[in-house]
């Protein structure tokens, strides 16, 4: 079993007090495949639907967040692979 | 330097950190300067300045704290950061004749200026110490007994070398009886200002101490020649003023027209340097509103300063000329207002 990536990234590195601050977070697990469920629904006459296709996570990843200066971070987007922070400078 | 963590955790407990650093800068020092060099204290009580700028001509005897400004001294113990401007620009002293004096036990000769400056059609034209007479070094006694002085403050101040160069030879100089193009004065400044800033900085200087050149930033070609990347490696600051002469002038357009000239031209080292514009004003005389046009300054300076480039760091208004306060009353209250918000705060 393989450890999970991140790699994190702010918009600049200098900020003005007051200042909107986004924090871009890239993460993955190279442990993590695609696992596609497929659904079909069958009635008594053998009538079968169309297939229909969930994807699902299983064992999704945990991001956290802390900075040493005290400032909160808020989730503002996550994808699952790409998550986006903001904090005030 | 604050940190950011981030860690990401699977199901067996297995971990990944990435760190990043940022900085949150100070907040830009709004600062003021009073007509006439006069005592601003009453004027800044109950506003948040931080920062002002002062004239002083290397002719003048008294350049620190100045002929009669004990409140120098005051403001600057209390932290208000001190814009000196010391021009080569001759005035402050009695007559324009040589001078001798006395500096720390030796005695110095310094001829009489030679050169003119500001020489615009009509008018009479200021007399300054010459460039040529500084690179001789006729000047040393100016700059030694300017900084005897200097060291008797009690706190470091920025030495803004010069007003506004571009003012200055924008109709050419004359020097001992030979003419110079305004390209060619500016060439032969900026060998007298670096040989200005090396004397300076060869000697024990109280602890803050900064230097920059002082250049109205109007003319992007003089901006361009007055900035070499030599010459800037020896200064602290970029400097240029910011006047609203017309009702179509609006904060942004006004306070960026030289920092795009400067990011467009101007190479690493000087875009490294912060921005002290030692002026800014607002013309009543075409922009009435002369409060509401301060009022969207704030917005202006912290637009400018979220952009790449150099960060503007201290904003001094000037309160006298084009940028005189009218009414006062009104003017002072708005100025005090735009102090109060961000990124003044």
């Amino acid at each position: 079993m393989a450890a999970p990536t991140v790699t994190a990234a702010l918009n600049a590195t200098v900020f003005n007090p007051g200042e909107t601050m986004t924090l871009m977070v890239t993460y993955g697990d190279p442990d993590t495949r695609p696992v596609t469920v497929t659904i079909v629904v069958t009635d008594a006459q053998g009538n079968r639907s169309a297939p229909v296709d969930v994807v699902a996570v299983i064992d999704p990843l945990t991001l956290t967040v802390s900075d040493d200066s005290g400032r909160t971070w808020s989730k503002v987007s996550d994808n699952g692979a790409v998550a986006a922070y903001r904090a005030v400078a | 330097m604050p940190r950011v963590t981030v860690t990401v955790r699977d199901n067996g407990g297995r971990t990944a950190t990435a760190t990043v650093d940022y900085t949150v800068g100070q907040p830009v020092l709004g600062g003021y300067y009073l007509s006439g060099g006069a005592d601003p204290t009453a004027d800044m009580a109950g506003g948040n300045f931080r920062s002002l700028t002062q004239y002083r001509s290397f002719a003048d005897g008294y350049i620190f704290p100045g002929y009669n400004r004990p409140w120098l001294v005051t403001l600057g113990r209390a932290g208000i950061k001190m814009n000196m401007v010391l021009e080569l620009k001759h005035y402050g002293a009695p007559n324009t004749g040589p001078q001798t004096f006395t500096v720390d036990g030796v005695t110095y000769t310094v001829p009489a200026p030679a050169m003119t400056i500001q020489q615009r059609p009509g008018t009479t034209w200021p007399r300054a110490y010459g460039y040529s007479q500084v690179l001789a070094g006729q000047c040393d006694g100016l700059f030694a007994r300017a900084l005897s002085q200097y060291r008797t403050l009690g706190f470091g101040v920025n030495i803004q070398l010069a007003s506004e160069l571009d003012t200055d030879h924008e109709f050419g100089t004359t020097e001992a009886g030979v003419s110079y193009s305004w390209a060619s004065s500016d060439a032969r400044a900026v060998q007298a200002m670096t040989y200005i800033v090396n004397w300076f900085k060869a000697r024990s200087l109280p602890a803050g101490t900064t230097f920059s050149v002082g250049v109205g930033g109007f003319d992007r070609a003089c901006y361009q020649r007055t900035h070499p990347e030599a010459l800037m490696a020896k200064l602290d600051f970029l400097q240029w003023n910011v006047y609203a002469t017309s009702a179509t002038h609006t904060a942004l357009a006004r306070f960026r027209r030289t920092k795009d000239w400067a990011v467009a031209d101007l190479g690493p080292v000087a875009l490294s340097r912060p921005v002290l514009i030692a002026e800014w004003g607002v013309r009543v005389a075409e922009v009435p509103n002369q409060a509401g046009w301060i009022a969207t300054v704030p917005a202006a300076v912290a637009a400018l300063n979220a952009e790449r480039g150099p960060r503007i760091a201290r904003t001094n208004y000037f309160n006298s000329g084009w940028g005189t306060l009218s009414p006062k009353s009104v003017g002072l209250a708005a100025l005090k207002a735009a102090y109060a918000v961000r990124p003044y705060v």
